[in-house]
């Protein structure tokens, strides 16, 4: 096997999907800490050649370099996981993944932003992002209260798959932007089912109980 | 803020799972809802005494609940057991969460939030109930009832027939379409925002599966059009909170 390099910011929650995947899926890999945050080098021209959109992650596996969680994400299940668990093998159980981690790049869009800006700007979070997160949340939560009424515990078929693992960040770290959990009965009882996968690894953010 | 008296539904009981723990905010009042691990719920003031954190982003140990910021331990008479920084201390009898007396029925939890018993029962007994859902609504609790009072309600078992709405309390809603009837435990948020705590009154034979899914789709439709057709104060209370949290 060759040897994967995470090019990787601690706080960035694009970054920790990709390294929760592969923690679970139990691969090693070389961390490269980039200093996003003051030093924005992933916008430096060593970076840019590597991802000329100036974003984390990228991930280097022998001689292929990729970037963008979701590709990361779809590469390494195809790549590492021999069980098709992550990345369903039924044509429309991977097209329902494909819709959900399409939703986590679009829709959780404003999520990411959301955090961004209250972690690090100066002003606070701007109320049509807050508004465009709890509509996103709604959505999911919608979800999987139909899921419930068909027994269904995970977003997709009868195991958890990429998009519970696409999800689960920008809701589990929605506090960081003021958004509770209070409203999301459905996902709250998801994202403690998530938490007990074996395997699974947290960030700042998502507390770890002690 | 004062609190409202009597019994206040603050979340569907399937929703609580054993070891769990959520918040819940009646008229501004924010309230852990939690079950411990032998299955019993429970409801107190949401604030750890010690820095004023939400217990309700706290953890359930057995039948303790622990502060997320410092891990302070509760046991279920809100009485602090446990301090992890001096783990030799006998606790004070002082550092204690205010509890509420919290009962379950009809497939909702209840708290009364404060310590003093109701004299007055849960209204609307109800023998058998199949969980729906919690329906949260950006528009105030009166707008709701006016909307459901002259709302059309499609029924699932079968039988038509025109749609009924009973408020047996100010907290307890029912609808009623033909053989089907929603019972709605109403919660107000705050002044612009409304939860409904919905269960099916009929058992799990008839109702689990497509009932629940037929409900719970019209209960997203009545939200769409209770937000859509919200009057404007409504709307402009709402972002006066939006703006204070």
């Amino acid at each position: 096997m060759s040897v994967i390099t995470l090019y990787d910011y601690e706080l960035d929650e694009h970054c920790y999907r990709v390294r929760l995947l592969m923690t679970m899926l139990g691969l090693e890999w070389e961390p490269h800490p980039i200093d996003m945050v003051p030093g924005q080098e992933e916008k430096q021209p060593h970076m840019l050649a590597l991802n000329p959109l100036g974003q984390l992650p990228v991930l280097k596996d022998g001689d292929l370099v990729l970037h963008g969680a979701d590709a990361l994400l779809a590469y390494l299940a195809k790549t590492y996981d021999g069980a098709n668990t992550w990345l369903p093998e039924d044509s429309a159980d991977f097209g329902r993944v494909m819709m959900w981690l399409n939703f986590s790049s679009s829709a959780l869009g404003a999520a990411s932003q959301a955090r961004l800006q209250s972690l690090f700007g100066t002003t606070g979070v701007d109320a049509p992002l807050k508004e465009a997160s709890r509509k996103a949340f709604r959505i999911m939560d919608d979800h999987m209260t139909k899921r419930g009424y068909e027994n269904g515990e995970w977003f997709v078929g009868d195991h958890v798959t990429l998009a519970d693992l696409a999800l689960f960040p920008s809701f589990a770290l929605s506090r960081d932007f003021g958004i509770d959990h209070d409203e999301f009965p459905a996902l709250r009882r998801w994202i403690r089912r998530f938490r007990n996968l074996e395997k699974f690894t947290t960030m700042p953010g998502i507390p770890d109980y002690h | 803020m004062t609190a409202p008296t009597g019994w206040i539904p603050v979340a569907l009981s399937s929703e609580i799972e054993a070891g769990a723990s959520a918040g819940a905010v009646v008229d501004g009042n924010e309230v852990v809802v939690w079950r411990d691990t032998s299955g019993v719920a429970h409801t107190w003031e949401d604030r750890c005494p010690h820095r004023g954190m939400r217990m309700s982003l706290g953890f359930v140990r057995g039948d303790h609940i622990a502060c997320l910021y410092h891990g302070w331990q509760y046991d279920t008479a809100g009485q602090c057991r446990y301090i992890p920084a001096h783990p030799d201390l006998d606790v004070p009898q002082t550092i204690k969460v205010p509890t509420y007396v919290t009962s379950e029925a009809n497939g909702i939890v209840w708290s009364t939030l404060s310590d003093a018993v109701p004299d007055e029962a849960i209204p609307g007994e109800t023998d058998e109930v199949t969980p729906l859902r919690s329906l949260y609504v950006d528009c105030p609790a009166a707008f709701v009832r006016e909307t459901l009072e002259t709302a059309s309600m499609p029924g699932f078992s079968g039988s038509e027939g025109e749609t009924v709405f009973t408020a047996v309390s100010d907290v307890v809603w029912t609808l009623t379409s033909g053989e089907d009837r929603l019972y709605i435990g109403v919660q107000t948020v705050n002044p612009s925002r409304t939860a409904l705590h919905v269960v099916i009154a009929g058992p799990q034979a008839t109702y689990a599966g497509a009932g629940q899914a037929h409900f719970s789709g019209w209960l997203e439709t009545l939200r769409r059009s209770l937000e859509d057709d919200a009057p404007d104060e409504a709307i402009s209370a709402q972002m006066t909170t939006a703006e204070v949290a």
